[in-house]
């Protein structure tokens, strides 16, 4: 009888994630317990989710210290841009902030270096990043569809807002490429400042998809050609 | 005295002493899992067990597959002399921490 096999892409992903002297024996007692239990008790779909569960578990406790900091600097920005002043001013030099955001290419590049020395494969520090870029947005998106409306109803009462929205929805209407120009000049506040907020996360993705591939690539290489003890594991073959 | 130990790596350690020549990473997770009345992720057993190799508390060698892993080794730990002082330290912090208490604690109204 042909035994059951978790889902292909999960595992090749775990194969890639682990660091090598951990592969073999981790791959298999995943393997061992997908097909002596999880298949027996829970059926194969949940199985499948069961595994797909783990490789996540894998990934997010060796890379989530790089996750908080850029999302982290990205809620704490917005939260400061919202609140300002009456008189428009923000509180807190968000410019310095933005700064600080933009620094998400160099915290890629970790990441990709930190998971090629770690798995001693390039590809690892790639997946490494790829993964915590899109961890990072889904973060950022769920953070920004959250608190759109609190935060609209909030700054819909000050001047700077009122400001940028009218100049927004007056703003020229040079015709788009395509023929589509979403301004209105009676667009309402909330439907400005949701309209915006898709195209942030559009272009947040776009952008953050750029840097996590260029800081990634570099940090990758740079971290296999950075030597690595294997993790203090005693290597003795039974 | 050594770093204080955390419950889930006395929780790990333990089940290796318990599993004794069997402690492999599966096992582990499964022993984990019982003592602790919950599902226990393989990745937070796995973590734990590099940190206490690293720490120089427990060591591991490969051993055969099995047909079910499709050949691959099983990693199997043993809890090193600095583990057991490690566990026995953390056994008397415990039972100095709850000296002269009897467990389990009565509510007050």
């Amino acid at each position: 009888m042909t035994m059951p096999n978790p889902p292909v892409l999960p595992q090749a992903l775990l194969h890639v994630l682990l660091p090598v002297e951990r592969r073999e024996s981790v791959v298999g007692d995943l393997l061992e317990e997908y097909r002596d239990t999880r298949v027996l008790s829970m059926g194969r779909f949940r199985a499948n989710l069961w595994y797909w569960q783990q490789v996540f578990g894998f990934w997010l406790r060796d890379y989530w210290g790089f996750v908080l900091p850029v999302f982290g600097l990205f809620a704490l920005r917005d939260v400061l841009s919202v609140f300002r002043s009456p008189s428009g001013h923000p509180y807190f030099n968000v410019e310095f902030l933005f700064g600080l955001v933009t620094m998400s290419p160099f915290v890629f590049l970790l990441t990709g270096a930190y998971g090629s020395w770690r798995t001693r494969r390039w590809a690892g520090g790639i997946l490494a990043t790829l993964a915590t870029f899109i961890a990072v947005w889904l973060l950022i998106t769920a953070w920004w569809n959250t608190t759109l409306y609190p935060f609209a109803l909030i700054q819909q009462s000050n001047p700077y807002w009122i400001q940028a929205w009218q100049g927004s929805i007056h703003g020229a209407h040079a015709p788009s490429l395509f023929g589509f120009n979403p301004k209105s000049p009676s667009e309402s506040f909330l439907r400005w400042a949701f309209r915006e907020n898709v195209a942030a996360q559009i272009v947040v993705a776009a952008s953050m998809l750029g840097m996590a591939i260029v800081g990634g690539g570099i940090g990758s290489v740079l971290g296999r050609m950075t030597p690595r003890r294997p993790g203090g594991y005693t290597q003795v073959h039974g | 005295m050594a770093d204080v130990l955390g419950a889930f790596e006395q929780a790990v350690l333990l089940s290796i002493v318990r599993l004794d020549a069997e402690a492999y990473g599966r096992a582990v997770v499964r022993e984990v899992s019982a003592r602790l009345e919950r599902d226990v992720a393989a990745g937070a057993v796995q973590a734990t067990l590099e940190r206490l190799e690293r720490k120089g508390l427990v060591r591991s060698r490969l051993g055969a597959g099995t047909p079910v892993r499709n050949g691959r080794a099983r990693r199997f730990y043993t809890v090193l002399p600095e583990g057991r002082k490690a566990l026995n330290e953390a056994s008397a912090m415990h039972d100095a921490i709850w000296s002269g208490l009897t467990w389990p604690l009565k509510a007050r109204t």
